[in-house]
């Protein structure tokens, strides 16, 4: 289980490093997203365990359209006093079917380009937080607007259920 | 004196009585010829209870005194008793609050943080704390893993859940699946040749399902609202406790009992190598690569175990034995169930101990040097492994917990806490439940029942102990071995050979028939008393499904099985467990037990 933990930091690093980009990461482009790179260095450098690791993993699109979640406080600032409506999906490295509803969602949320944003939330790693949102099994999404929950649901969705969970969530 | 008629006297006078409330622990309105009174006087004294009494016929305005304590309790008669500041009643509602358990609540009542305080969150810390909760206590539990020398560590549920009993039934289940593949190609399955095992995917799945039981456990203590901190705890006080998480944090809570669920860990060998290179069942079970070729040191259930299962993955795998096979249990049994595992590959290297463990080789796995001496001859021997895995015994996790500051007894010899048979510790606010009781099982079961009772022993005013006699196990061997009651040997000691019968006899699964394997290997066993109407007080069944075997036995002799009444069971036909309908033979008649045909 060491190695779970291992594997979990790389996961997170790269969300370390976007942390200072404002919140509405599903806006910025590309480019801004490598100066956001840069300008986490100092942040970087003083999450000793992470330094052996990989400092840039392969990215995709997927990044621009979630972030990891750190801390109570970045929930607060990032999810509940986000302008746009929020999915949080909470999710475990246990867990076979949130691997599988992880892209699915995050598919969802690039399609509504910018409209909604979306929050990961591992369990292990923020169990306050999973416990305060009653999270008793994963996956679990909420989906919050102006700091509610005004939705949710647990389990497994196809793209089409997603799609249409997103879309009532901006209120289309 | 008259009596108080103006407002200003009765409110000086209620006044009065209040104070009295609240600054005595107990107070006693009494009268000192009143029998009732002298009753509940004495309670408390036996109680060792400093109890404050006020004599209303010795006090000037005792009829006031009186009056004012109808008009505030409802109640005119003496003894009226209050405790921390909680009126209880008279003679009758004490007595009652007393037989209840109601009583000594009320006494333990003064400000603690919590009623109840638990520590260490396996089965069973984690069973004792949501009962109690559900019975309204307020409760805390407290678990915090100590990482293992290679940096292991894991959630919450305590040993079987992470590094006990589940991860171990699944290897072991992934071990017969193996054996499975071979006979499936006798019954016509064609699979190719070459069948491999992923340790990597296996050892992924059952991490993910502990991970889920651990978020499960997490969910349920939420769900009884039990206060869980993850840290660890110590004794600073007899009813204060210290607790640091893993930050470094310090925090500080108080409770009126607590109960000890600390559990057990694997002991080292104390030798040059051990820690440094070695793993024990703490690392295996999540271990990032295949152990390779493993040396495992011992022979209790969880290295026999362990060896069992890693070489029913294919893997080349020696048993280092000091003396004797799973010390406790039936010897007889013992050594059949590692006879199987002899003939199946896995080498035994009896009588050698370990001396040193060097590295040849970094990596995963890497390599590592063995050397070893025989208890015989001194004779030195060498060997060379990717992985060694101790498994000489478990200590109990009693040493750092600031037990001394409490006067909690502990066996110097093995760190085990001697309890009554309520699990209550010489300190009578002190309970211990699980590994860590002398002489009781290390079950996970056990633990749990007696969590489970005591908690409603000390909030539900129950009764009901733990039984610790006739408690079913298995041991899950490649060819396990279920067992319940005593063991031939303590039969034997207890009764007298003259006076047990012993009915035994081997078997073949129908199911090893078809692919040819392991004829008259699988064995049973029943010891009874001649004495008692040969009641089975020791049951014994070495073959498949053995916890599902026994579990069945395990009631029935606990509601007091004889012989006569196993012969007048109706078996079901084809099983194993039939077999125990059936037995004849006995041992002192050396008649032949070997099966031929059908």
């Amino acid at each position: 289980m060491a190695h779970r933990l291992l594997v979990r930091r790389i996961w997170t690093l790269p969300a370390k490093e976007i942390r200072c980009l404002p919140a509405s990461t599903a806006t910025i482009s590309s480019s801004s997203f490598s100066t956001s790179l840069q300008s986490a260095t100092t942040r970087v450098s003083f999450l000793s365990p992470s330094r052996t690791l990989p400092r840039v993993l392969p990215h995709t699109s997927r990044r621009e359209v979630s972030f990891n979640v750190q801390d109570h406080e970045d929930f607060t600032e990032r999810v509940i006093k986000n302008e746009l409506p929020v999915l949080i999906d909470f999710h475990a490295q246990w867990c076979g079917p949130c691997k599988i509803l992880g892209p699915r969602l995050e598919k969802a949320v690039a399609k509504q380009k910018g409209r909604v944003a979306m929050a990961k939330v591992d369990i292990d790693d923020h169990t306050d937080l999973a416990i305060e949102y009653g999270v008793s099994a994963v996956p679990t999404v909420i989906a919050m607007r102006g700091g509610d929950v005004v939705d949710h649901f647990v389990g497994i969705k196809d793209d089409d259920e997603l799609d249409s969970f997103v879309s009532k969530i901006i209120g289309q | 004196m008259p009596p108080v008629e103006n407002d200003t006297g009765k409110t000086e006078l209620k006044s009065r009585i209040q104070q009295l409330i609240d600054t005595n622990q107990v107070i006693v309105f009494s009268k000192s010829y009143c029998p009732y009174c002298v009753k509940v006087k004495d309670l408390f004294k036996e109680l060792k209870v400093d109890c404050n009494v006020v004599e209303l016929d010795l006090i000037e305005d005792g009829t006031n005194y009186q009056d004012m304590l109808l008009e505030m309790t409802g109640q005119k008669t003496v003894p009226n008793v209050f405790i921390n500041k909680t009126h209880l009643g008279g003679c009758d509602k004490t007595m009652q609050a007393h037989k209840d358990g109601s009583l000594q609540q009320l006494l333990e009542n003064e400000a603690y943080d919590y009623d109840l305080i638990v520590i260490g969150g396996g089965s069973g810390g984690l069973a004792c704390s949501k009962e109690a909760a559900a019975l309204g206590k307020k409760v805390m539990v407290l678990d915090y893993v100590v990482p293992t020398p290679k940096g292991t560590t894991w959630g919450l549920g305590g040993t079987c859940v992470n590094v006990g009993c589940i991860p171990k039934k699944l290897m072991h289940q992934t071990a017969l699946l193996g054996t499975a593949l071979q006979d499936a190609r006798k019954f016509g399955w064609e699979i190719e040749e070459t069948v491999k095992h992923n340790w990597e995917t296996m050892k992924t799945a059952v991490n993910n399902y502990i991970g889920s039981l651990n978020w499960g456990y997490r969910v349920a203590l939420k769900d009884k609202n039990v206060n869980y901190v993850n840290a660890y705890a110590e004794f600073i006080e007899p009813h204060k406790i210290k607790a640091k998480n893993k930050r470094g944090k310090e925090t500080f809570y108080t409770a009126a009992k607590f109960i000890l669920a600390t559990g057990e860990r694997p002991r080292y060998l104390g030798i040059p190598g051990d820690k440094e290179y070695c793993i024990t069942s703490d690392d295996l079970f999540s271990l990032s690569h295949c152990p390779g070729k493993t040396l495992v040191i011992g022979a209790s259930y969880v290295a026999l175990e362990c060896g069992g299962f890693l070489a029913g993955l294919g893997l080349d795998v020696t048993v280092m034995v000091r003396s004797i096979l799973l010390r406790g249990f039936d010897q007889d049994m013992a050594n059949r169930a590692g006879d199987h595992m002899e003939e199946h590959g896995v080498k035994f290297l009896r009588k050698y101990v370990p001396v040193k463990i060097e590295e040849l080789e970094a990596g995963t796995p890497g390599r590592l040097k063995v050397t070893a001496k025989s208890t015989d001859t001194g004779e030195l021997l060498e060997g060379e492994y990717n992985t060694v895995l101790i498994a000489v015994g478990r200590d109990a996790c009693t040493d750092k917990i600031g037990l001394d500051k409490t006067g909690v007894k502990v066996n110097p010899k093995n760190g085990k806490i001697p309890v009554n048979d309520e699990e209550q510790t010489n300190v009578p606010h002190i309970y211990a439940i699980g590994d860590i009781l002398e002489g009781k099982w290390e079950l996970t079961p056990v633990a749990i029942q007696a969590g489970r009772l005591l908690a409603r022993r000390l909030y539900k005013g129950a009764t009901l102990k733990c039984d610790y006699i006739n408690v079913p196990t298995t041991v899950f061997t490649p060819l396990e071995y279920g067992s319940c009651g005593l063991s031939e040997d303590r039969a034997i000691e207890l009764y007298g050979q003259e006076n047990i019968e012993v009915y035994h006899s081997l078997f073949w699964p129908l199911e090893f028939t078809v692919p040819g394997r392991d004829n008259n290997k699988c064995y049973s066993k029943l010891i009874c008393n001649k004495l008692d109407n040969e009641r089975v007080i020791g049951f014994h069944y070495l073959g498949p499904n053995a916890g599902e075997v026994t579990q069945g036995f395990g009631t029935a002799m606990k509601c007091g099985a004889t012989k006569e009444q196993l012969d007048g069971t109706i078996g079901i036909h084809p099983t194993c467990a039939e077999i125990f309908t059936t037995l004849d033979v006995t041992k002192s008649s050396g008649g032949d037990v070997t099966q031929s045909g059908c």
